[in-house]
């Protein structure tokens, strides 16, 4: 692939300049696809840890459910799923979304179950109710997990978002497609480049968020003081 | 007048699932208000079971159980649960709020405004003796002992009248734990809580227990009564085990001095012969002798001393360990032991009272 000749440069700035506009719009419609897989995501493996964690035999045919669909080769989810919803932004998501659900679901319920014992104890002792506990108690300490599960999961939301350029959506992998097709490197660098930036500029942001939802672990460091 | 107790058990019973026998079987017990009673007995004697069957974190498998007259399953656990303080070993700080909101758990619970809430945060803080300056901090920044005093004060927080309390002082070091206990007593004389303790602790136990039940395994309950009681009669051979071998030093502890009648001691005036100084060494079996003028005690001189025809005007030794009449007997018992006239003097401030010697005190437990 590399066969940059010397009246083709290898990359084009050129190319670049005079497509800001069309970059900036599909790093947008990343962010939005990559946006709306994690949020829904979130919900759903919301409601699936709430079943496991109150009904404990569920988290079994849960998890294994989720791990189904995350083995799934992407390209054979969508080409499945295109002649039943179409080349369009469902098809997109229910593909985006499958791939969430395992590590959500396990870090929401892992975080939960790393609750410490003693902490539940004293709490419901001194008078919390269930919802209250699960609200107050449990999901903030369970944040820092939780958290972490959400940053592995953007990132591989982010790349995972290309795929979908396949049936017309893509953001950063409309370029990467279209680069393939007609062999110019330069749309492949871009949308690729984009691509790991922005999931690592998630990641980074997922990083501070985390700071500030549990500023609780970040002053250990003043013990003794 | 006939007042209700403040907990009442009447045949409760717990069987966990799975298990044959009972861990707590058939119990009752009748708990006044304003007394600490300390359970204690071995693992496996339910006492924890016990404990946390009162807030009904665990439900007995029959029996019925009041608190303040009520039967404890009239009203939603979590709401009788705000009216029972609960401390736990592990404390169990909520790790994502800082002191002061831990503090104020139960008043948030229970939907008081914010201004009344700041106003009893701030009360208990200087209650429980916590420097106000670590009110915005979090538990990990804190030390066990500071730990366990947030634990007491957001028990205490919404005045509840019960105090239940799961080997509260467990989990820090012996002279932290002293401590702890020293100031519970001192809070409990102030406040006049209901209080439950649970510890394997026997000393604890006589410390802190207004009545001690002593439990044995499969929730049986072996002796109820005051420590001194206990002590001075067990009720039975397991009782005594669970007292250990030094039962008789530990009445000792419960012994005030202003309860036994001093002896004077050998002791004369400044300027007396040495021939008074022979005789009342003689009359005390010792090798030693006071000097005091009136009811100011000036020292002590060896026999060996005496050699000239009257007492030493000067040179005379210091007691060096003071008892005062609220000691007790087993601190005028460490006093002798370890001084070397093997008597301990008894002062009110610079006054003379008059001295213990080891007969004394064995009379006194043989009484």
């Amino acid at each position: 692939m590399i066969v940059g000749g010397t009246e083709r440069p290898f990359f084009r700035w050129d190319w670049v300049g005079s497509h800001v506009g069309e970059i900036l719009e599909r790093v947008l419609e990343h962010l939005v696809l990559t946006g709306i897989a994690i949020g829904v995501g979130l919900i759903i493996s919301a409601l699936l840890a709430g079943l496991a964690l109150r009904y404990r035999r569920t988290y079994g045919p849960i998890t294994w459910l989720s791990a189904g669909l995350y083995a799934i080769p992407s390209l054979a989810l969508f080409a499945f799923l295109v002649p039943i919803t179409g080349f369009t932004m469902l098809t997109a998501q229910i593909g985006l979304v499958s791939y969430t659900l395992l590590i959500l679901v396990r870090s929401i319920v892992t975080g939960i179950d790393g609750v410490d014992p003693a902490i539940r104890e004293a709490a419901v002792g001194l008078g919390y109710s269930r919802r209250r506990l699960l609200l107050e108690v449990e999901l903030p300490l369970a944040m820092p997990v939780i958290l972490t599960g959400i940053r592995v999961t953007a990132v591989t939301t982010v790349g995972l978002v290309t795929i979908t350029a396949l049936i017309g959506r893509g953001g950063l992998g409309f370029f990467i497609l279209r680069g393939l097709g007609r062999f110019f490197e330069t749309e492949i660098i871009v949308g690729t480049v984009l691509s790991v930036a922005l999931a690592a500029a998630l990641d980074g942001l997922l990083v501070v968020v985390g700071r500030m939802v549990a500023p609780w672990t970040d002053r250990r460091s003043r013990v003794g003081a | 007048m006939e007042v209700a107790p403040m907990i009442r058990l009447e045949g409760v019973t717990k069987t966990f699932p799975g298990s044959e026998t009972p861990a707590v079987d058939r119990l009752s017990l009748t708990i006044e208000e304003g007394e600490t009673v300390v359970l204690v007995g071995p693992s496996g004697c339910g006492k924890t079971t016990t404990l946390k069957m009162i807030n009904r974190l665990i439900e007995p498998t029959s029996g019925v159980i009041e608190v303040a007259g009520t039967d404890v399953t009239t009203e939603p656990a979590h709401e009788l649960r705000r009216r029972i303080g609960y401390v736990i070993q592990q404390v169990g700080l909520l790790p994502h709020r800082t002191v002061a909101q831990n503090v104020a758990t139960v008043p948030r619970l229970l939907g008081w405004e914010k201004t009344r809430i700041d106003a009893r945060v701030d009360e208990l803080v200087e209650l429980v003796r916590l420097e106000p300056s670590i009110r915005d901090r979090y538990p990990a920044e804190l030390s066990g002992g500071q730990q366990q005093r947030v634990g007491v004060a957001r028990a205490l927080a919404a005045d509840p009248p019960v105090l239940l309390m799961d080997e509260p002082f467990g989990a820090v070091d012996p002279i932290v734990r002293a401590n702890l206990q020293q100031e519970l007593q001192v809070l409990q004389a102030r406040l006049g809580k209901t209080i439950v303790l649970v510890t394997h602790d026997i000393d604890e136990a006589i410390t802190l227990g207004d009545r001690i039940a002593v439990l044995n395994v499969g929730g049986i309950l072996e002796q109820f009564d005051a420590p001194g009681e206990i002590l001075a009669r067990p009720a039975n051979p397991f009782v005594e085990s669970i007292l250990g071998r030094d039962r008789g030093i530990k009445r000792l502890s419960l012994l005030p001095i202003s309860g036994v009648a001093l002896e004077s001691g050998p002791v004369v005036m400044p300027g007396a012969s040495a021939q008074d100084a022979r005789r009342v060494m003689d009359r005390y079996g010792t090798d030693w002798f006071g000097v005091a003028e009136g009811e100011r005690m000036l020292g002590w001189h060896w026999a060996a001393d005496l050699t000239d025809s009257v007492v030493p005007a000067t040179g005379a030794r210091p007691f060096l360990a003071r008892l005062r009449r609220g000691d007790s007997l087993r601190d005028a018992l460490d006093v002798i032991v370890t001084s070397h006239t093997r008597a301990a003097p008894v002062f009110d401030g610079d006054r003379f009272l008059g001295m213990l010697t080891a007969e004394t005190i064995a009379a006194e437990l043989a009484r």
